[in-house]
């Protein structure tokens, strides 16, 4: 595969491009899916697709290989597209390599994994002994190989596998709780105590009442966290802030959130996104986008970088920076300190469908889902349901008072798109609302 | 191997492995996407994408194999792992399918200007034009993007129970998003416009004009908006949001996969059950459909991607829950038949039940007369920030561009006009239906784990409620 990804850079500099990428991926991922509290469906794939980067005077195009006996038309045929297409004359290009690369190993027991069945009925178990009626749910268990090739000197070879669970527990339709198990080892895969969490949850989560709207203190479980830290995350991408799809535009060196909250973006973690390099071959390496509060950076690319005066951040992806894995910094409460602090607020274990009004002011509205808890003096009183987060990105992270001293690796459906590793966390005075009757 | 043979081929060979019902997919599609970041052409994106997924029913198990391998030894290797996932799984109850006929067909849809056919440059030109109008119209305008994409998607099904069905489908969207600001105050607005079929898309949705007047109206609610008054009043929406309320709690309550438990831990449940079909969700003005065959809708197809023939599907009738969106699998265990629901995003993804074109069926008014008839209330145009909860009970519709109706006059902007009400609410207070049906409105639809987000219509008539909460 190596073969391929070089041959497709060679044939991209001989049909004319000045700077070029191709990437092959071989996916050899596994899923089980299922619900009822049993599997609904196996899906296994054999796929082995070549992006391709390239850069001709200025215009910038990228395309797909999935036909490998067929390179050199493809690459003719996106060198005479590009000839068509304006320049870019915010193009800056692409890193300079050749680049070394950390050797990550990865656990091939999880690579021997030929059936999961035993991951998902120990998940489905767990749930049922807490009391749940009905789970539903996956269980990925992921594997590809990554061969990079760069015009500017950088190649190099990945390795990432992982074992992911996600159930959801049901009492009624309107009690329920989720968990997940994230590993890149399968000794730390857990998926017994996900199931666990989620009928736990389930099971509070019972004969819920409609909640009141208001302002309150809020105890935010990992999962919602998980989100929380990917919407903030994933918005400081230079592209986004550039394209009005972020609120932190021009606040850089400012204050985006309370002193409690630290978050870094770090490819190079032990998390599901483990990997040695970005899009253009760049080393991946830990930084802070966030410290004490203060913004301190953009994901950046080579080009978005050297447009805001500055260093890529190991952040490319094909087109845009991203992140690939992010992390809040625990901070140094117990669990149960955060909720003693409660006085009358509430404790949300996850949430959907986060939507914005207007993404350069961040305000913003998520719909809870699965446990959402009334807890006056730090006890859960009653369950509640049908309410809605509706509040501003920078202010709900500027309320935060306090976080728990352990993280924990989520990942989820739509929300919360890459790893994140997420404490607890306690926010002051945060907007719920519901529907009105 | 030619694509056909490939298909033909995987279905025999899974039957030869034992499957007792087997079914692949070849599906190819080529693309063209650019992004106008800020006027700049931000990038071209080609994609050309194609494979076979084989879906097979073996031991009572549903196993699904997917590969972009041309050799039929690849197409063999991904049917064996169909067929040996499938069976190695332990389910109380087999799946079973619900019995359909054999259909062998082609079918396609007609473009006027061949997407193959138009240069990319004259494409992009297109889109250049629009920016630069927008940009003479002398706005403080800090971003603006917009993205286009013309796909065509090319697919060969044949299943173990003799169809064979080719089809043929381009589709074209354009997706704009533009930021206007006045001192620190800021408008944003969004709009994504699809058709099936060719270039002519772009005169089709007059996008020019709908681009322009979407940015004055943008400025007009900056320089003269209000806060938009709280209490009980009349609201009268436009098509795009009648098509996002028809989509979100109409749609997505109604697809039996969700109603069965499925989706529970992804795209969540819904608030019907199986035994509701009859009982009242709205007003007797409220008929809620979905076709696929409405031609150059986003979601047109005359066949799904199990092989059933596509047809009106009516979700809501009079009022009433009157059926769901099927696939073959929840209509066997509904006990029912399959309406041609089944779809998936590509070759490696399993079909499952998801709407296409969905909307309010219009009704007779002139959306004036509507107007007319409101003493006070909102006349809400588009929208922005939305959302509905994972039982598709409880939404949410904040809108972009809205005006305050007083005497059954329209007067000036309100912003952020918040709906936020049950879907029986919604739909119970209906009392009229415009005859302005425009289906140009489109959106991607999320479902599924690996995530399926699909072509879906989100257009309608425009439509009155009465006496409902706005703040």
């Amino acid at each position: 595969m190596e073969d391929h990804a070089e041959a497709i850079v060679k044939q991209a500099l001989k049909a004319g491009a000045q700077d070029a990428v191709a990437e092959v991926v071989v996916d050899r991922n596994y899923q089980i899916r299922f619900a009822r509290n049993e599997p609904v469906i196996v899906n296994e794939w054999r796929r082995t697709v070549g992006t391709v980067f390239l850069v001709y005077n200025h215009r910038v195009i990228a395309g797909e290989v999935t036909d490998f006996s067929r390179v050199s038309r493809t690459i003719e045929n996106l060198v005479k597209a590009a000839k068509a297409s304006p320049e870019n004359p915010d193009y800056r290009g692409i890193a300079k390599g050749p680049f070394k690369y950390a050797r990550p190993s990865v656990d091939r027991k999880i690579l021997a994994l030929e059936d999961g069945s035993d991951h998902v009925e120990a998940a489905v178990n767990g749930a049922l002994e807490e009391g749940a009626k009905e789970c539903a749910g996956s269980f990925w268990r992921y594997h590809t190989r990554h061969f990079l090739e760069t015009s500017n000197g950088a190649s190099g070879t990945d390795e990432r596998v992982g074992l992911y669970l996600s159930i959801r527990a049901l009492v009624s339709l309107e009690s329920s709780g989720h968990g997940v198990s994230c590993a890149t080892k399968a000794s730390q895969f857990d998926p017994d105590k996900a199931g666990h969490k989620a009928g736990r949850i389930a099971t509070l989560a019972r004969n819920p009442k409609g909640g009141a709207a208001g302002k309150y203190d809020i105890v935010f479980d990992p999962l919602i966290l998980g989100s929380l830290i990917d919407q903030s995350g994933g918005r400081t991408s230079a592209y986004l802030v550039e394209t009005g799809f972020s609120p932190y535009m021009k606040k850089i060196g400012k204050k985006v959130a309370s002193s409690a909250v630290t978050i870094h973006e770090d490819g190079s973690a032990d998390t599901l996104a483990r990997r040695r390099f970005d899009a253009e071959g760049v080393p991946v390496r830990k930084k802070a986008i966030v410290q004490k509060g203060i913004l301190k950076t953009y994901l950046h690319n080579t080009s978005t970088a050297k447009k805001f005066k500055t260093k890529t951040t190991a952040n490319a992806g094909l087109i845009a920076p991203e992140p690939f894995a992010l992390m809040c910094e625990p901070g140094d409460w117990t669990r149960d300190e955060l909720f003693e602090e409660v006085k009358d607020g509430l404790w949300l274990t996850n949430t959907w469908y986060t939507r914005y009004q207007s993404y350069v002011t961040g305000d913003f509205s998520t719909i809870p889902r699965d446990g959402i808890f009334h807890v006056k003096k730090g006890e859960v009183v009653e369950a509640w349901k049908d309410v809605r987060l509706t509040d501003n990105l920078i202010h709900l992270w500027s309320s935060v008072k306090g976080l728990s001293k352990t993280a924990e690796q989520v990942q989820w459906w739509g929300e919360v798109d890459v790893p994140t590793m997420a404490p607890y966390a306690l926010a002051t005075q945060i907007g719920i609302t519901k529907s009105a009757m | 191997m030619a694509d056909p043979d490939m298909v033909d081929f995987a279905v025999e060979y899974a039957q030869r492995k034992g499957a007792t019902y087997a079914e692949a997919r070849y599906e190819q599609q080529a693309s063209e996407t650019f992004v106008l970041k800020n006027g700049v052409v931000d990038s071209l994106i080609y994609g050309d994408d194609a494979g076979i997924g084989v879906r097979v029913l073996a031991g009572g198990s549903l196993g699904f194999g997917a590969t972009n391998a041309k050799s039929k030894a690849g197409v063999r290797a991904t049917v064996e792992d169909a067929v040996r996932i499938a069976k190695s799984t332990k389910r109380k109850e087999p799946i079973v399918f619900a019995p359909e006929p054999a259909v062998v067909s082609n079918w396609s849809v007609p473009e006027r200007m061949k997407l193959q056919d138009v240069p990319v440059e004259d494409k992009i030109e297109e889109l250049r034009h629009i920016d630069r109008e927008l940009v003479d119209l002398k706005l403080k305008m800090p971003a603006r993007y917009m993205l286009s994409t013309n796909a065509r998607i090319t697919k060969h099904f044949a299943n173990s129970e003799g169809s064979r069905i080719h089809s043929y489908s381009p589709r074209v969207r354009l997706y704009y998003y533009l930021t206007l600001m006045k001192g620190n105050d800021a408008e944003q607005c969004y709009r994504n416009f699809g058709w099936s079929g060719g270039w002519e898309a772009l005169r089709e949705w007059r996008a020019l004009d709908k681009v322009l007047e979407e940015a004055r109206t943008c400025q007009n609610a900056l320089e003269r908006g209000v806060k938009s008054p709280e209490g009980r009043m009349d609201l009268v929406v436009s098509p795009p949001v009648a098509g996002i309320m028809a989509h979100e709690s109409c749609g997505h309550p109604t697809e039996a996969d969700r109603v069965l438990g499925r989706e529970a831990s992804q795209a969540g449940k819904s608030f019907i059950t199986p035994g509701m079909i009859g009982d009242k969700v709205g007003s007797p003005a409220v008929t809620v459909v979905d076709d696929p065959t409405v031609e150059h809708a986003i979601a047109f197809y005359l066949y799904d991607d199990e092989g059933v023939r596509a047809r009106r599907r009516y979700l809501y009738k009079e009022g009433r829950i009157h059926e769901f969106l099927q696939n073959r699998e929840t209509a066997a265990a509904l006990r029912v038949r399959s309406n041609g629901a089944s779809r998936a995003t590509n070759y490696d993804r399993e079909p499952i039940p998801r709407m296409a074109n969905t909307f309010v069926e219009p009704g007779d008014y002139a959306p004036d007369e509507m107007i007319s008839e409101v003493k006070r209330g909102v006349y809400m145009k588009t929208y922005m920030e939305w959302n509905i909860d994972d039982k598709r009970y409880n939404g949410k519709y904040v809108g972009r561009e809205a005006y305050l109706i007083e005497d059954g006059e329209v007067q000036g902007p309100v912003r952020k006009t918040v709906v936020e009400l049950t879907t029986p609410m919604v739909w119970g207070s209906v009392d009229a239906c415009a005859k302005d049906l425009d289906l140009t409105e489109a959106g991607f639809c999320g479902k599924s784990d690996p995530g399926q987000a699909l072509d879906a219509c989100l257009g309608g008539p425009t439509m009155r409620l009465r006496n409902v909460y706005l703040r």
